[in-house]
């Protein structure tokens, strides 16, 4: 098989794990003691919120890669774009999903406590990411300055993470990647709750594989109009 | 094949006569400039949130236990308290409900005006947000319940598993 097909035979099992997910989550999962059926969100929320902090992740390591003189290559600078991108997708989604949940469980939509600050804070930063990088169109400078962009955001991450523990907040604490790495979940909702993180990882890996080549060939057509325009004002070279 | 003369070209002096080529792109001018505005809407967001963040959420609520101890300087300002509901104390009334809230060994009453929350009930931990009715009484005002969850999931029929799709 091409490279093609590997690809899209992984994006349909990506979407199959999220269908996976979602019968377990909806029908097979029981309601829980407290929050009801409310508890079936748990199964998106923090698989959502998971894969952004990984597509953070990745951003920075490919920036940290382009930074680096013996790794530069621009091929590092389209992935770390790449990430973000779905990234601010699983972030936008994260915001979504929860405040979906806080106005039945809550009571409100939106609060300012500390988790949803710094999430919040997490979008924008990433979204000052991408609008960075059109500021400029020479390519070096693009890389340089939004490698650098990249690295700073990535500080709100931790803190994201942290916000539950070193401030008193509205959102509750982790359950799954608390201090003592001890699930406070148990049975059919854990495995559900796993299946979705691994669904979810799977589907943001097939997003930015997808969104990296469009990029390479983006480039590619670019460095081509480029050549084109030349030989369409001074004939061929 | 076009020749230099209709597209321009270098002019002795050096400036430049090439002309625009019709293309389906926006030139560069366009999205440099739609670029720095969407810089300025992020920074005008940016701090839009880290005001709202030092404002609120550095200290999202008070404890029940430290709106007692701090009173005299929170006199009847709006803060946020938190505790827990404590069992019996909840009586509905015509404009809401009233209850009290403990943390430790400190009980609070409260008086809320308007509905609470679906998930209200007794023995959950709660933030209400108002003042204390006077400077000198006890008593909290609150307009809103925020109620708080836990960390844990528990299965409502851990036995009854085909009961999923129904409600508790």
């Amino acid at each position: 098989m091409n490279r093609r097909r590997w690809v899209a035979v992984f994006g349909a099992f990506a979407l199959t794990t999220v269908a996976i997910t979602y019968v377990m989550g909806l029908w097979v999962t029981p309601p829980d003691v407290f929050q009801g059926n409310l508890v079936r969100l748990i199964y998106v929320h923090p698989a959502v919120a998971w894969v952004a902090y990984l597509a953070y992740g990745v951003t920075s390591l490919s920036s940290i890669a382009y930074l680096w003189k013996k790794t530069r290559n621009y091929k590092w600078d389209l992935l770390a774009a790449s990430s973000t991108e779905v990234g601010v997708v699983f972030t936008a989604l994260t915001l979504i999903t929860g405040s979906i949940w806080g106005r039945p469980t809550w009571g409100v939509w939106w609060t300012w406590d500390a988790r949803l600050t710094t999430t919040a804070l997490l979008l924008v930063l990433y979204l000052g990411y991408l609008a960075l990088r059109r500021v400029t169109e020479d390519r070096e400078q693009r890389a340089k300055r939004g490698a650098v962009a990249a690295l700073i955001a990535f500080i709100d991450v931790p803190i994201v993470h942290q916000s539950v523990v070193w401030w008193k907040t509205l959102h509750q604490s982790a359950t799954v990647f608390n201090a003592d790495l001890n699930p406070k979940i148990h049975g059919e909702m854990a495995w559900t709750l796993l299946l979705g993180f691994l669904s979810f990882t799977a589907v943001y890996l097939w997003m930015v594989i997808k969104r990296y080549e469009i990029a390479k060939a983006e480039m590619a057509a670019e460095e081509q109009g480029i050549e084109e325009a030349i030989r369409e004002r001074v004939g061929s070279l | 094949m076009r020749t230099e003369s209709e597209l321009g070209g270098y002019q002795e002096d050096g400036s430049s006569t090439w002309k625009e080529l019709p293309g389906g792109r926006p030139s560069r001018k366009k999205v440099k400039r739609s670029a720095v505005a969407a810089v300025f809407v992020v920074v005008a967001a940016l701090v839009f949130i880290l005001y709202k963040g030092l404002s609120s959420a550095l200290v999202y609520f008070y404890t029940a236990q430290q709106a007692i101890a701090d009173k005299a300087q929170l006199g009847t300002s709006t803060f946020r308290m938190e505790g827990v509901v404590v069992p019996g104390t909840v009586q509905p009334t015509a404009s809401g409900v009233n209850f009290s809230v403990r943390f430790d060994h400190t009980v609070v009453p409260v008086v809320e005006i308007g509905a609470p929350p679906q998930l209200f009930q007794p023995s959950v931990p709660v933030v209400v947000v108002g003042h204390f009715s006077t400077a000198t009484s006890d008593v909290f005002l609150s307009d809103q319940i925020l109620v708080k969850h836990s960390a844990n999931y528990v299965a409502a029929h851990p036995n009854r598993i085909k009961d999923a799709g129904g409600s508790n």
